[in-house]
């Protein structure tokens, strides 16, 4: 009892002081340059604080991004389990404190005994909201903000413009990405796309269709509201765009399985949320339709990373697999 | 007095019969038509002509015209038709035998019930696949099905429709909880969940089909021999104990072949609601009281409106698909609530 | 329902004087009663506000609350984060509680509540609609819930209006309209892909953690307005239910009495549900609690939603505190209730007083 009183003194002072900055840094944490510190949100939005921040509370991709930069965060807070969600299933999170496993919950007055003077979660345009703190969620979770300023990256129309977004944020954080082995990835990420570029223009006129088969119907995703897929089709590759996407969710194009042939791919991009090696022999034992997408019969498949890259490590291992799967591409397969 | 009128009834009913026969012919004929067009009908176009071809060769040459009929249309048109023909049969039955025109598979909260223990084999025992979902959703079925007509049928009035309803919307409910409580921490069976919460024809293959058609087939040809002892059940419980009945050995077979009957269709088209309730009334007012005729009847009326309804949703939603669930719903509902202001609700 | 079954009694002088006696002690009875519950519905209410990430003294939570000291960490975790939370299972508890006992009192059944007559369903309904197609959120969503139980709460007086509203037709009804918007429901949510539908699946779990002060402020201003019009309409449809003939008289009177006493039960769950989702059963198992308590004095409309107050309280506690990983309320008001209802169904069939 006596010992988190103190802390949470703490917490609630700077709760009302977020955005001034008169907090002393804490001692332990290597604080970075003192000086003032300021960072322009994805809303457009200019954030300031006296000092920078070092206590810093992320969410899931968020945080994956920070520490990619070799930024720690002491708090983070995700939409599913850790054990499965794709940004932190990997990262090594002792010491770090989990605020919430799943999405509208965020364990608020544990988040303020972290004494937080920095919240990060990506800008959602479409929801005018931070991650976490859109509409719909807990109403205690939204109090995590009036913690300490709230910054994050606009998400959009590309998955590297958020991996830059994240790397501005940790330089202004005291980040040093010169450091050859966080340099390392994004050199690696360079030559991914070098890779990925090269092995596209070798195949001129190969197509690729991102997929997320169901039980009941096959869903086909709408590159427009997938970044990752906007990025491939930046580099040259050809993602097909879903001629009818549903009018209540564009997302996607809904097709029953009579129709799962009205596209035909070379190569089939399959949701990475439900990606398995067996995926596609099962699928074709399961729907009689499957294999006649020919990219399907021909085993022409890859997980595609949906809707969750945030970082250059992440973004050119996933890229080197597209690569792979475009090289050993027949782009004669579809139509 | 009741002589007369068992008699009256009984010249009723030889009447009929002459009418009534070739009514049952009229029907199959009917259903036939409707299965033509389940399969010819889809949300992909595909001429008549490629149709007949693929189903003369019986054997997918691996085109999708001759794959989609063969392998999507046909299978999908026969788990309807049996599983049509389960559950317009287990309403009928559940109604003769609990005296309740309200007597439904659905109303008795079965859905959620077998939902709840598919779930509950999914991620507790980690079991895939139909085959192994038949046996929980059955066990789920058999469950609410005793429990909520035992509920019920507590007290002096016994199940009245109202307690019966009742009843079972606390089934749904509770078991509707559990199965959330499950599902808010699994991905996994919140996924396998979706897919069934909205009963459908659509995805149901061959595998599906050669897995629940023997539940299926035994419990048809089963209830049809319930005709004669829901007549007697139809005079009360003394009347039938006078004509030599053991009613509480009569029921308790009845619910277990209702069991059967809508576990299996329920395991393989999830919940499908309103044909089980709404089929046996019309039944009934083409037949008269007579369960010899009105269970062959709903046995055909049955899978006939589940395949209208079914070929309505694919053409309608084109080139997605709606669920026939959701078209029997929408159309359902008002017949429901006509059943209810109007029929004399005493009167099964 | 004892509430409509008193009958006037014969006027002679020792009957009088015996009246007045029954009537004192039922008025002291019901005094009792609500003013014990009001003090177990505040104690929760505290308690609530107790646990958590860290454990707070009552002491603590009262004077924080009233404003009494400033403190500042407890003020921004009691104020802040569990004030809210707290005070929406009241109001929602009050608001189901009392909207139960209209509704079972109205169609004499006690198995009559909104949740089985497809009131909740209905706000359901149109709230995951305007989720999923409109993009709606915040207000937008109450608003979507309020006209979602209106309208069917109208769908079925209409369709169940036939001499009067009878209280047998009106529940099978509302049960076909239950299972009718449960299926549309469903139906929506199958069409939003798994990962945009849960903002949908997060509201329809119910649950007082996702009220925003909008909601809240005008749930609470509704009670404030609402309950007293609820208890004087109670007043005024037992007077004219009294059986004189003067009140027969005034037939249309009494008609009106109730459609508006209804009226006050729908709009108060609407709202309810609006704050805090689909959360079943409190309105069904308030009112026989509270009668069961009040004894001879049942029917009160501030013991029963004191009654719901204390029991969605108690709901919450366990949802959030007592599980091992937190579920929302309406998954433990489901679980615990749909037994309750059996054995309610179970016993008062037993008296033959059921259905």
């Amino acid at each position: 009892m006596r010992v988190w009183r103190s802390l949470l003194a703490a917490a609630a002072l700077s709760a009302v002081l977020a955005g001034c900055g008169a907090e002393a840094p804490s001692s332990g944490t290597p604080a970075g340059s003192s000086g003032p510190w300021s960072f322009t949100d994805g809303s457009g939005q200019v954030v300031t604080a006296e000092r920078t921040p070092t206590r810093i509370i992320a969410h899931a991709g968020e945080a994956n991004a920070l520490m990619s930069f070799g930024i720690r965060p002491v708090g983070i807070y995700a939409d599913e389990p850790v054990a499965t969600d794709p940004n932190l299933k990997d990262l090594d999170l002792d010491g770090i404190e989990i605020l919430g496993e799943e999405w509208g919950k965020i364990d608020v007055e544990k988040a303020a005994s972290l004494r937080p003077d920095l919240i990060v979660g990506d800008w959602w345009p479409a929801e005018k909201a931070h991650s976490g703190l859109e509409e719909g969620v807990d109403e205690k979770s939204k109090k995590l903000a009036e913690l300490a300023p709230v910054v994050g990256v606009s998400q959009g129309k590309s998955i590297v413009e958020l991996a830059e977004g994240y790397e501005d944020l940790a330089v202004s954080l005291g980040a040093k990405v010169d450091d050859p082995r966080i340099a390392a990835n994004k050199q690696r990420f360079d030559e991914a796309v070098a890779r990925f570029k090269a092995a596209v223009a070798a195949k001129p006129g190969l197509t690729v269709l991102a997929m997320s088969p169901a039980d009941d119907q096959v869903y086909v995703a709408n590159p427009e509201y997938a970044p990752e897929l906007l990025d491939l089709q930046s580099w040259g590759l050809q993602v097909i765009n879903p001629d009818s996407p549903d009018p209540a969710f564009p997302y996607w194009e809904n097709l029953s399985w009579e129709n799962a042939d009205k596209y035909q791919p070379d190569v089939i991009l399959w949701d990475g949320r439900s990606f398995t090696p067996t995926a596609n022999a099962e699928w074709g034992a399961k729907q009689p339709t499957w294999f006649q997408i020919q990219a399907a019969r021909a085993g022409s498949v890859v997980a595609w990373p949906a809707y969750w890259l945030h970082t250059y490590g992440d973004f050119a291992t996933e890229l080197d697999l597209l690569t792979a799967a475009v090289e050993a591409a027949d782009a004669n397969i579809g139509a | 007095m009741r002589t007369t009128a068992t008699r009256a009834t009984a010249d009723r009913t030889a009447r009929r019969a002459t009418a009534l026969a070739p009514g049952l012919v009229v029907l199959c004929a009917a259903l036939a038509f409707v299965a033509f067009l389940s399969v010819t009908l889809g949300s992909r176009s595909i001429g008549l002509a490629e149709v007949l071809a693929a189903l003369g060769s019986l054997q997918s040459d691996g085109t999708i015209t001759s794959t989609v009929t063969l392998d999507l249309r046909v299978p999908r048109t026969l788990l309807g038709i049996l599983a049509g023909a389960a559950l317009g049969v287990a309403g009928a039955v559940l109604q003769g035998v609990t005296r309740n025109p309200l007597a439904d598979a659905g109303i008795m909260g079965v859905n959620q019930a077998a939902a709840a223990f598919v779930v509950f084999a999914i991620t507790v025992l980690g079991v895939r696949g139909v085959g192994v979902y038949v046996w929980f959703a059955f066990a789920g079925a058999i469950l609410a099905i005793v429990l909520v007509y035992a509920t019920a049928s507590l007290g002096r009035e016994g199940a009245t429709p109202v307690k019966l309803a009742l009843a079972g919307a606390a089934a749904t409910a509770g078991f509707g909880s559990v199965t959330t409580g499950i599902v808010m921490t699994n991905v996994d069976a919140l996924n396998e969940l979706r897919f069934w919460q909205v009963g459908s024809l659509a995805g149901r293959y061959a595998p599906i089909l050669v897995g629940v058609a023997p539940f299926l087939i035994v419990g048809l040809v089963a209830s049809l021999a319930f005709g004669r002892v829901l007549n007697g059940l139809a005079l009360g419980d003394d009347t039938a104990r006078g004509l030599g009945q053991r009613v509480g050995r009569t029921r308790a077979a009845a619910f277990a072949v209702v069991a059967v009957l809508a576990g299996a269709a329920t395991a393989a088209c999830g919940p499908i609601v309103f044909v089980g309730l709404v089929v046996p009334h019309v039944a009934r007012f083409l037949c008269g009281p007579d369960y010899r005729w009105i269970l062959p009847y709903s046995m055909l009326l049955a899978p006939l409106v589940l395949l209208l309804a079914d070929v309505l949703g694919r053409v309608v939603g084109a080139p997605g698909e709606l669920q026939v669930g959701v078209v029997l719903g929408v159309l359902g509902a008002p017949v429901f609530v006509g059943i209810v202001r109007y029929a004399r609700l005493a009167e099964v | 329902m004892p509430t409509t079954t008193f009958s006037a009694p014969s006027p002679t002088v020792g009957a009088q004087a015996a009246l007045r006696a029954t009537r004192r002690r039922r008025t002291r009875r019901a005094a009792v009663v609500t003013t014990a519950l009001a003090a177990v519905a505040a104690a929760l209410f505290v308690v609530t506000m107790m646990v958590g990430s860290f454990g707070l003294t009552a002491v603590e939570v009262v004077v924080s609350v009233l404003h009494l000291r400033e403190d500042p960490a407890v003020d921004f975790i009691v104020r802040d984060l569990r004030l809210p939370t707290a005070t929406t299972a009241l109001a929602v508890g009050l608001a189901l509680g009392a909207s139960g006992t209209i509704f079972q009192q109205l169609l004499r059944n006690p198995l009559a509540s909104p949740d089985f007559v497809g009131v909740t369903s209905g706000a359901g309904l149109a709230a995951v609609s305007g989720i999923v197609f409109l993009q709606a959120g915040g207000l937008a969503v109450s608003g979507f819930a309020l006209g979602g139980a209106l309208l069917a709460a109208l769908l079925m007086y209409v369709l169940a209006w036939r001499d009067g509203v009878s209280g047998y037709r009106f529940i099978l009804i509302g049960i076909g309209v239950l299972i009718f918007f449960d299926g549309l429901t469903g139906y929506v949510l199958s069409r939003a892909q798994l990962f945009e539908a849960r903002q949908a699946m997060h509201w329809l779990t119910g649950s007082v953690g996702q009220a925003g002060p909008e909601e809240l402020r005008l749930l609470l201003g509704a009670l404030v307005l609402l309950l007293p019009t609820a208890l004087l309409l109670q007043r005024q449809l037992r007077a004219l239910e009294l059986g004189d003939d003067a009140a027969r008289a005034l037939g249309n009177r009494t008609e009106l009495s109730r459609a508006a006493l209804l009226a006050t039960a729908v709009v108060l769950v609407a709202l309810a549900v609006a704050a805090a989702g689909p959360i079943i059963f409190v309105a069904l198992v308030a009112g026989p609690v509270a009668d069961r308590l009040l004894g001879p004095a049942a029917g009160g409309i501030p013991a029963a939603a004191l009654v719901g107050a204390a029991l969605l309280l108690t709901a919450d506690l366990v949802a959030v505190h007592l599980l091992a990983s937190p579920l929302p309320t309406g998954v433990v008001t489901g679980a615990v209730g749909a037994p309750y209802l059996l054995w309610l169904l179970a016993t008062t069939n037993r008296r033959g007083a059921g259905g």
